[in-house]
C-alpha cells in the first residue's frame, strides 16, 4: 500500500517538476533565439521573418536531445530511493 | 512594527526548517552497544508523531511491540567546537521507515537488531557506529531511530556525513534554479502582460481625457 502511495504521489509531484522544468527549458531557448536573430539583424523590423527563425529554431530544439533529458526527472529521483533503499536495507 | 513581524516570521521558519531537517537528516554517532530489548509501547496523540508505523507487513494496531537497541554513546563535540572526553548512554528505537516518511526505505528492522545483537556481544567494547535520525526526549519517552550499524574497532573514527553533504549542495542548487525559473517567469510572462495591461489603461485613460477634455483643462487649473 505504502508503496503504491509513494510511486502515485511521486509521479504527480514529479510532472509537476517536469512540466515546470520544460517549460522553462523552452523559455530559455526561445529567448536565446530571439537574442541570436537581434544580433544577426539588428536593424531588421521584418517581424513576420523573425518569428519564422524563432519559430524554426524552436522544432530544431523540440527534435534535439534536451527536451528528452527532461525526463531525467522521472528517472533520477528513481534511482535514488532504489539507492537509499539499498544501502539502508543490505 | 512591520519589521519585527517579517523577522519574526523568518526567524520562526528558519527554526521551523532547521527543526526538521536535524530531525529526519541521518547522523552517526559513536557508541558502545550493550544490549538490545523489546518492550510494549503504547503512543499518546503527542508521542505518536515522533514514531514511525509497524513492520512494513504487519498491521497497524494500536499498541505493538518495540524494538530498543541500549548503547554507551560518546559523547559529540558540545556545540560542534568543544571536545568532551565523556560518555553517555542512549537509547535507540529500531523501526521501519518503510515507503513513505522519513524516506529512508527501512524495512530491515528485525536484522539490524540481530546486528545490533551480534555487534553487542562479539566480545572486547562492541564499539560500532550508529546511522540515526530522530530525537532522543524524556519527556515525551522518544528515541531516534536507527538505520545503520557498522562495527568498527575503537571509539577513534572520523565519520564524513556524504549524504548531508550532498543533500545540502542540492538544496542550493535546487534553490538557484529555481530562482532562474521564477525570474525567467517574471521577465518572460508577468512583465510582459503588465506592460500590456499598462498600456491598455494608459490608452483608456487618454481616451476618457480626450472625451473630457475640458474637465481635463479644468482640472489642470488647479495644479498651477
Amino acid at each position: 500500500m505504502g508503496l503504491i502511495r509513494l510511486v502515485v504521489f511521486g509521479f504527480v509531484g514529479l510532472s509537476v517538476v517536469y512540466f515546470m522544468v520544460s517549460i522553462y527549458s523552452k523559455s530559455v531557448r526561445r529567448e536565446k533565439l530571439e537574442d541570436r536573430w537581434g544580433e544577426d539583424n539588428p536593424d531588421s523590423t521584418d517581424e513576420a521573418a523573425r518569428e519564422a527563425f524563432v519559430d524554426q529554431g524552436m522544432v530544431e530544439y523540440n527534435m534535439g536531445i534536451r527536451p528528452k533529458l527532461i525526463l531525467l526527472v522521472y528517472v533520477i529521483p528513481t534511482i535514488i530511493v532504489a539507492v537509499i533503499h539499498f544501502l539502508t536495507t543490505y | 512594527m512591520m519589521q519585527k513581524i517579517k523577522t519574526g516570521f523568518f526567524v520562526s521558519v528558519f527554526v521551523l526548517v532547521g527543526g526538521l531537517l536535524h530531525y529526519v537528516l541521518p547522523q552517526h554517532d559513536i557508541v558502545r552497544i550493550t544490549s538490545t530489548e523489546v518492550i510494549r509501547t503504547d503512543f499518546t496523540a503527542i508521542n505518536r508523531l515522533f514514531y514511525a508505523q509497524a513492520d512494513s507487513g504487519s498491521a497497524e494496531l494500536e499498541t505493538r511491540d518495540l524494538r530498543l537497541i541500549y548503547t554507551e554513546k560518546k559523547k559529540t563535540f558540545l556545540l560542534g567546537f568543544i571536545a568532551r572526553d565523556a560518555r553517555q548512554v542512549m537509547v535507540y528505537r529500531n523501526e521501519d521507515t518503510g515507503w513513505i516518511w522519513p524516506p529512508y526505505f527501512k524495512f530491515d528492522s528485525s536484522d539490524l537488531q540481530a546486528q545490533a545483537a551480534a555487534v553487542g556481544t562479539s566480545g572486547g567494547e562492541n564499539w560500532a557506529v550508529m546511522t540515526h535520525y530522530g530525537w532522543r526526549n524524556k519527556y515525551l519517552s522518544i528515541y531516534p531511530n536507527a538505520i545503520g550499524i557498522r562495527a568498527v574497532d575503537g571509539p577513534d573514527v572520523r565519520v564524513i556525513p556524504w549524504f548531508n553533504i550532498f543533500f545540502f549542495i542540492f538544496v542550493v542548487a535546487a534553490f538557484l534554479f529555481l530562482r532562474a525559473m521564477w525570474r525567467q517567469f517574471l521577465e518572460r510572462t508577468v512583465d510582459p502582460a503588465m506592460q500590456d495591461v499598462g498600456e491598455r489603461v494608459d490608452a483608456v485613460g487618454d481616451a476618457v481625457l480626450k472625451k473630457h477634455g475640458r474637465l481635463r483643462r479644468w482640472l489642470d487649473t488647479w495644479r498651477k
